[in-house]
């Protein structure tokens, strides 16, 4: 300890450096991890987050809600299928509204009944009741759509009025709002009068007791090959762009991941041989080699330590106050996970050193020419 | 005095003095105390003495060498080198003096590790005048008279120890100074090896007139010098 | 210079730690870059494609083909304008098609526009019935020839030739004359029908020598229903584009800054190591100034080294993802921008070694002190 802390203080410029690399390499693992997650929250949370088990697309609409229609036969079917105790109507669409006196889009999700394509959570408030009443993501509440405030569809003029906030329930990055299906209907009829009721866009399911979702999926899609049901899960896994955004994270974190070990390994080698004349002396003076090697050891764990904390101090503030249009969460798992991992590569690499340490014969001290007279 | 530099090529100075120490005091503040590297020291070299410089370790012969050389500034006293007086000279026109007026050879760490016996001889002009074509010339012709020839092309690391002290020899007179200061240079040597080494320095100094100051403790090789000079506690004894 | 230069030739194997990791760091930018361009190549190819200058959008649409209208007599109040050249309509509807031999669940994302004015990359509008398609939806199985069916009323379109960077919002586009658009559209998605004479958007090409900012201002002023956007601008509109540029440049411009403390931190440990040639060299005359620069030339070295062997390496993970999975497009106008970069954080980076140049004491060369 004694060794390793005297060292650090002596030469501190360098180890400054590599927390300084450290921290900054963490702090961009951390923002990508909760940029990940905010992508994937922001794209397809309100389908993560609503209360059917089971929903059922049109094949057409490629997973999207937007694209998807169901049409009377292909209802007929899923009502049809045994083993379903509840089925509702789904209908999304994409508004211009007006909230907190500025234009803005809006995704409305109109559902039937609560527990089958409702928000699952609340933050605050209550489900719409009455016609004209909406949830609205949680996210989006300091915009104009808090508990309270009044939005306007454009044109038309319908007014909703938010009476409660769902987390993580976006839609496509934008403000979406869950109302009842005739508050919907009415949305769509104020855009454009005349257009007729449209179909609705997804079925929600909820399976019988016992029956679990994937059965449930499976005896629907048996039903047609135009109709596409998902659970929940699947449903959100599956929309068009996540697959494509995990796999571009996952490359990115096995890159920034492998510059944390190289740099501190690499760095630590570096160090030992430029001390293999101190060491040889210590050696030499009787230091057993175990106390040369831990004490690598522990500054390896205190500059990783740092430069994690340091890492993580950088990351804290863009959660509270954003730096994107993605809200980030600071998830103390995800960094927890993160810290293990690192630290653990960064030990790791430090064995290479360790060897070089424990390579060392003091014998070489004795009869070097290392006093240069 | 005035500083004449144009006269590159040629060798001893009008006064027919290549170093006047006078009065040179050299004090290091050391933990709040004063440490008297040199006190009062009065040297003087003509134009193409050997002067041996024996003194003890912690005696300022180091010190003294070093303001010799231009690499340390006095607290007090004049310095004067081939007619030329440094004594007030800002550490860039020490500089220029260095690549211009003296030739060193260390102790230890005396060659460029990564650069072939020539290239060595080479970076005093790298440094310095640049002269390009002149310089290679120059070079091949030293590393011929010190019997290198065949070695032009060979890493330090590939030569023997006396190899290496020719080579620095070689690389000291490059730029044809008008003094050459030598630190220990056969101290790493064995009695035999150091003899071949001082007749090889006595020669090339008397062949150009070269003035030079020899460091050593090393009572063997001081013969080879015209004249012994003693240093104690940073004073200087005839 | 040279003796720095001649030390990277003789002695590689300092250097190489350095080397490595900034190689490391190097692919990371590029790879990040790559993907955003590719992201936004994607997403804009439609609209890059225009050969128009201002887009015409109704005031509703938020900039979105999805939600704007724009009726005949709208578009005559444009054609009005003093500084238009011409119009041409554009609508876009956005389904899935089927394609003979893939399976009944696996659809190709498309989008179809119909158009009037033929953009740069797209011949002009083919027969009925028929469509240009993006090279990207090589990759559904789409070929020349092959009659695929759009959306859920399976609307038939002969395929007759494939187009490049025509892609939006990151689907492959179809091209059709108007009078295709609008049977897919009526067949498909009642809801969005339109009357014959109206587009969902415009693009207006501009007579010679017009700004045409001014020109994107007046339409609206003339039509009072529309908002017009230039050309330029209607791209950083398309959802998206703005948020991934920044979020992307500023995790790139962070990763610059590691590479200029990798150098840093690798540099310093080698002045460190040369201290006493750094001694020796001062002793003989060498300044300050040509020592740093000796090592700030191996530094720019080092860093082109690794961005060249970086630039390599993107390149070719650019050339084993096939075009359908990750949208990574790594030009050569990228590695050289990220190299660039790398270069100047390379070059501050050796700012930290230059108070210990500037310190090496000649004095400190002679002997071992005293």
């Amino acid at each position: 300890m004694f060794l390793a802390l005297k060292e650090m203080r002596r030469a501190w410029v360098r180890f400054v450096l590599l927390i300084a690399a450290i921290g900054l390499l963490v702090f961009l693992i951390l923002f990508q991890q909760g940029l990940q997650s905010g992508l994937l929250t922001s794209f397809v949370g309100a389908i993560r987050n609503q209360s059917a088990p089971v929903l059922v697309y049109s094949v057409d609409g490629q997973r999207v809600l937007q694209g998807s229609v169901i049409t009377p036969d292909l209802e007929q079917i899923v009502r049809a299928t045994p083993d379903i105790a509840e089925i509702g109507y789904i209908g999304q669409g994409t508004f211009t509204v007006t909230a907190d006196g500025e234009p803005a889009d809006a995704t409305i999700i109109g559902y039937e009944r609560e527990g089958v394509g409702s928000p699952r959570d609340l933050t605050a408030g209550r489900l719409a009741e009455q016609p004209g009443e909406a949830v609205a993501s949680e996210a989006d509440a300091e915009d104009g759509f808090d508990v309270g405030d009044t939005v306007v569809v454009e044109p038309g003029g319908l007014e909703l009025t938010v009476v409660g906030l769902a987390p993580d329930a976006q839609l496509s990055v934008t403000p979406t709002l869950f109302v009842g299906y005739d508050t919907y209907l009415a949305a769509v009829a104020a855009r454009n009068p005349g257009g007729g009721d449209p179909l609705p866009n997804a079925l929600a399911v909820v399976p019988d007791e016992g029956t679990t979702p994937a059965a449930a999926v499976a005896a629907i899609n048996a039903g047609s090959d135009d109709l596409d049901a998902l659970t929940r899960a699947q449903a959100a896994d599956r929309s068009p762009g996540v697959a494509q955004v995990r796999q571009s994270f996952q490359i990115i974190f096995l890159l920034y991941g492998l510059v944390v070990p190289l740099v501190t390994g690499l760095f630590f080698l570096i160090v030992t041989i430029q001390k293999a004349g101190a060491l040889t002396l210590l050696r030499a003076i009787g230091a057993p080699a175990g106390r040369l090697v831990s004490a690598l050891l522990v500054q390896v764990v205190i500059i990783v330590g740092l430069g994690l904390v340091l890492g993580t101090a950088l990351y804290y503030p863009l959660t509270s106050f954003g730096a994107t249009s993605l809200s980030l969460r600071f998830d103390v798992g995800v960094v927890l996970v993160w810290s293990a991992l690192l630290m653990a590569l960064g030990l790791a690499s430090s064995l290479i050193a360790a060897r070089r340490v424990l390579a060392i014969d003091p014998v070489v001290a004795a009869t070097a020419a290392g006093a240069g007279r | 005095m005035s500083t004449t530099q144009d006269d590159t090529f040629e060798a001893s100075d009008s006064a027919g003095t290549a170093l006047r120490l006078r009065g040179v005091r050299k004090v290091y503040p050391v933990a709040g105390e004063e440490v008297v590297a040199l006190d009062h020291a009065d040297l003087e070299v003509a134009a193409d003495e050997i002067v041996a410089l024996v003194g003890p370790s912690g005696s300022g012969k180091t010190t003294l060498c070093s303001i010799a050389g231009g690499l340390l500034t006095t607290t007090a006293g004049d310095v004067v080198v081939g007619g030329e007086d440094i004594s007030g000279y800002s550490p860039k026109q020490l500089t220029r003096f260095r690549q211009d007026k003296v030739g060193f050879v260390f102790q230890s760490v005396n060659l460029v590790p990564f650069l072939t016996a020539r290239e060595n001889l080479l970076v005093v002009d790298e440094l310095g005048p640049r002269t390009g074509s002149a310089a290679r010339t120059r070079a091949d012709q030293l590393l011929d008279e010190l019997g290198l020839a065949d070695r032009a092309r060979n890493l330090p690391a590939q030569l023997s120890g006396g190899q290496r002290q020719r080579v620095a020899i070689g690389r000291a007179l490059m730029n044809d100074p008008d003094l050459v200061l030598f630190d220990e240079p056969t101290s790493a040597l064995d009695t035999h090896l150091g003899e071949q080494v001082m007749e090889l320095i006595r020669r090339e100094m008397k062949d150009r007139g070269t003035a030079a100051v020899v460091v050593t403790h090393d009572d063997r090789m001081t013969h080879y010098c015209d004249r012994v000079v003693h240093i104690v506690d940073g004073r200087i004894s005839a | 210079m040279k003796i720095a230069l001649r030390e990277l030739r003789r002695r590689p194997a300092r250097f190489v730690t350095a080397t490595v990791i900034l190689t490391l760091v190097a692919v990371l930018v590029m790879f990040l870059g790559g993907l955003l361009d590719g992201l936004v190549r994607g997403a804009t190819g439609a609209l890059r494609a225009q050969d128009a200058d201002v887009i015409v959008y109704s005031d509703t649409a938020r900039s979105t083909f999805a939600r704007s209208r724009v009726e005949a007599d709208t578009r005559a109040a444009v054609e009005a304008v003093p500084g238009v050249a011409r119009t041409g309509g554009i609508g876009l509807v956005q389904l899935g098609a089927r394609v003979p031999g893939n399976g009944p669940r696996e659809l190709a994302a498309t989008a179809l526009f119909g158009y009037e004015l033929a953009p740069t990359r797209v011949p002009e509008p083919p027969a009925p019935g028929e469509v240009y398609a993006d090279d990207v939806l090589r990759a559904d199985g789409i070929e020349v020839g092959m009659e695929i069916l759009l959306g859920p009323a399976r609307s038939p379109v002969t395929v007759i030739g494939f187009v490049s960077d025509v892609s939006y919002s990151g689907q492959g586009s179809l091209w059709a004359e108007p009078g295709t658009w609008r049977d897919v559209v009526g067949a498909n998605r009642p809801d969005v029908e339109l009357p014959d004479d109206a587009f969902q958007a415009l693009v207006v090409q501009a007579d010679e020598g017009v700004d045409v900012q001014r020109l994107a201002e007046e339409i609206d002023d003339a039509t009072g229903t529309t908002e017009s956007l230039t050309t330029a601008e209607a791209i950083e509109e398309i959802p998206g584009v703005r948020a991934q540029r920044s979020t992307f440049n500023q995790i790139i411009g962070v990763t610059i800054a590691i590479a200029g403390v990798v150098v840093a931190l690798f540099f310093a440990l080698l002045t460190v190591e040369r201290l006493s040639l750094y001694g020796v060299l001062k002793a003989l005359g060498a300044r300050s100034s040509t020592l740093f620069a000796g090592l700030v030339a191996q530094a720019v070295v080092v860093t082109a080294v690794a961005s060249a062997v970086a630039g390599g390496l993107a390149l070719l993970i650019d050339a084993l993802i096939g075009p359908g999975s990750i949208p990574l497009d790594i030009s050569g106008s990228r590695v050289l921008t990220s190299a660039a970069l790398l270069l100047v954080a390379a070059v501050v980076g050796c700012a930290f070694s230059l108070r210990r140049v500037l310190r090496v004491d000649p004095a400190a060369a002679i002997g071992t002190g005293s």
